[in-house]
């Protein structure tokens, strides 16, 4: 499975990348309280697919409605969370760059619990959540581009403090919400979870995450132009300004998107795509798909593990950060050193 | 319609008329520029720091925009070029410190066409064999898989020149390519640029070293700090005097005798002191001289030839003498007429690769 010189990926790895998910996915819809063999979960999604019931309608139940949107949401979520870190991390030639560098989840974030302390339903603070993601976005850009200003240094500084910003004003909401009732639900909600995943909120969210995964799978040789300094990029003869402000744009509707729906979800926007770097060097041909791909699986391993491992739900990022971080230590001092 | 203006200028690639610029608030850093470029020639910009060698660079490719005057590409005002027709025709190489990027050797190449390259698609077999033509050209097939930042400054320099190359270019933007570099990988950057313009690209870089100006570029812009410049052929441009009024430096331009060749160098003797003179006198009146050439191939012999033709007003008598054995070529030619022309003359001839040039005056 040696790379290709033009950066492509091998047939070995394309099979992989595509194949990888769904184990993932199958392996997962059987985990949980209730266990259910691989035979049987295939039977339902089978059934399901022919627009037929299963045998059990307990098992139907648990695997349709339970399980399938969480994991459907948990593929959406890694994928799109690790491609817009690794878009993000190119555009600002900055390994540190996260999805949340411009202030978008700390903005979604504020949303989502603005939404929570109005007593909105789920829809409501989803599209809340997704409105204040746009909005700290176009408040970074306002007030970090312009003319003959550093450029995008000074909207990386911005973004950095429209995300204080609104993380204090989070703090505003959780000091004015109600201690029995609204506190803890803003408290648990910022820590992120899948479990409030059904299909109502999916048909909002997922096409926006998927019409972004898709811009940057669409764009991915393009997108090795990010990096560039400004006049090397102005003399590669491609609209730039064009190119980033896409990238801005896709990254920001993913990630207010997966925020939005799930909560702050840490790590697997820097963690993926740095492990992908590890692997495949720097060439976008081969690090967005796999970003997309790997994403979606850790997303689909941490919230299995989420669910599963004791009765009660522990909020998703503690896992991320305590799987991610030892992992990406060990892959780190493995791979002896790469580069952005 | 452009026909007619290309051939109202001549036969100039690239001019620059009357550029004038100065940064907001600042004092005028470039006045009154005017440049001509033609295919296959290259044009060096000197000057002391903060001149505005950089900022003659970016506002002639558009990437800062005059105040007033423009460039012209054909005759057709830079501006009004849609980019990626225009990044097809110019290309540009950064200076090698400013890459930050680590995709490999080839797939940094690669990079240098984009502007051919649809937003949804890949580089295609083509693209890759012309990469990998342009790496190979210029050496440095070696180097393809190696991440650029595992690689010397004098290599990241010519990946840099490959990937301007790989656009297929008419005409060469080089920033200071031959800073930061030690004496060899110096030779190799301005020999790769010195054959590159004898296969018909124009080449413009900054330099500060005027020597490389005499050995390398046959036409020069020399800029002041107070916003004065110079622009001619580079033996006009590149006199002490100049230098002197540039840069405050008194400095000796002399010729150095090589085995093959006598090639023009310039020794700074120290920080002018107003009213220091030293003139390099040419003898007034014309006089007697030879030149004689060996070309190691017939390959540029129509350059030798252009050359002659040019200051065929000098020639009193040609020899010339193919050696079959060794396929080299001879050729002495005697000539009648001012030094600073016979030198002109000379100088043109040393530009030219693979030959050995020298000059006897009565």
């Amino acid at each position: 499975m040696s790379l290709r010189r033009d950066g492509r990926l091998g047939a070995a790895w394309i099979v992989i990348l595509i194949v990888l998910p769904f184990i993932a996915a199958l392996i997962s819809l059987g985990i949980g309280r209730m266990s259910i063999a691989p035979g049987e979960v295939i039977d339902v999604l089978r059934a399901a697919l022919s627009g037929k019931h299963a045998s059990s309608e307990l098992i139907e139940k648990t695997v349709l409605q339970l399980r399938l949107p969480r994991i459907i949401l948990a593929t959406l979520v890694g994928a799109g969370l690790s491609v817009s870190g690794c878009a993000f991390q190119s555009l600002f030639a900055n390994p540190l760059a996260t999805p949340d560098t411009l202030g978008v989840a700390s903005g979604s974030a504020f949303g989502a619990a603005l939404g929570i302390l109005l007593g909105f339903d789920l829809i409501g603070i989803q599209i809340l959540g997704l409105a204040m993601g746009g909005a700290a976005v176009a408040l970074t850009w306002l007030s970090g581009s312009g003319k003959d200003r550093g450029g995008l240094s000074y909207i990386v500084l911005s973004g950095i403090m429209i995300g204080s910003l609104f993380s204090a004003l989070i703090s505003f909401i959780k000091f004015a919400a109600d201690e029995e009732q609204q506190l803890p639900a803003i408290t648990y909600w910022l820590m992120g979870g899948l479990d409030k995943a059904n299909y109502r909120t999916l048909a909002l969210g997922a096409p926006v995450i998927i019409a972004g995964v898709l811009v940057f799978v669409l764009i991915r040789w393009r997108m090795n132009l990010l990096p560039l300094s400004d006049d090397e990029a102005k003399a590669s003869g491609v609209n730039v300004r064009l190119l980033r402000g896409v990238t801005i744009v896709a990254a920001t509707a993913v990630t207010a998107s997966c925020v939005s729906m799930c909560g702050q979800v840490g790590w697997v926007g820097l963690l993926i795509p740095h492990m992908c770097r590890m692997i495949f060097g720097n060439n976008h041909l081969s690090i967005v798909p796999a970003s997309v791909s790997f994403g979606a699986v850790f997303m689909i391993i941490v919230d299995t593990m989420a669910r599963s491992i004791s009765a009660a739900e522990i909020p998703v990022s503690i896992l991320t950060a305590i799987i991610g971080a030892p992992f990406f230590i060990v892959l780190m001092r493995r791979s002896g050193g790469w580069r952005i | 319609m452009s026909d007619t203006v290309t051939k109202a200028a001549g036969e100039a690639l690239l001019r620059i008329e009357n550029g004038c610029f100065a940064y907001k608030s600042g004092p005028q850093i470039l006045k009154d520029i005017n440049i001509e470029l033609a295919p296959g020639e290259i044009l060096a910009v000197l000057g002391p720091n903060g001149a505005g060698k950089t900022t003659l660079l970016r506002c002639m490719m558009d990437m800062l925009h005059w105040q007033s005057g423009r460039s012209l590409l054909d005759g057709e005002d830079i501006r009004g070029i849609p980019a990626s027709r225009l990044w097809r025709r110019m290309a540009y190489v950064p200076q090698a410190r400013t890459a930050a990027v680590s995709y490999t050797a080839f797939q940094t190449v690669l990079l240098g066409r984009s502007s051919r390259i649809g937003a949804f698609s890949a580089p295609s077999e083509e693209d890759m064999k012309i990469a990998e033509r342009v790496m190979e050209r210029l050496g440095i097939a070696h180097l393809a898989d190696k991440p650029c930042h595992a690689i010397s400054g004098g290599e990241l320099q010519m990946v840099l020149i490959a990937r301007a190359m790989a656009a297929e270019p008419e005409i060469l933007v080089l920033d200071e390519p031959e800073s930061n570099l030690d004496f060899k990988n110096q030779l190799i950057v301005l020999d790769a640029m010195t054959a590159l313009a004898a296969e018909g690209v124009a080449c413009i870089f900054n330099t500060h070293y005027p020597a490389h100006a005499l050995q390398r570029a046959g036409k020069s812009l020399m800029l002041s700090k107070d916003g004065r410049s110079v622009f001619g052929n580079t033996t006009e441009v590149v006199t002490e005097e100049n230098i002197r009024r540039a840069f405050g430096v008194d400095a000796l331009i002399g010729e150095v005798e090589t085995p093959r060749s006598v090639m023009k160098n310039v020794v700074a003797v120290g920080i002018s002191e107003e009213g220091g003179t030293h003139q390099q006198a040419h003898r007034k009146g014309p006089v007697l001289a030879s030149v004689t050439v060996i070309m190691q191939s017939n390959e540029h012999a129509s350059l030798v030839n252009k050359a002659f033709r040019e200051f065929n007003h000098l020639l009193i008598g040609r020899m010339g003498l193919p050696h079959r054995r060794s396929e080299k070529y001879i050729i002495t030619v005697m000539l009648e007429g001012p030094e600073s022309e016979i030198e002109a003359l000379s100088h043109r001839l040393g530009l030219i690769p693979d030959i050995s040039v020298k000059t006897t005056y009565e």
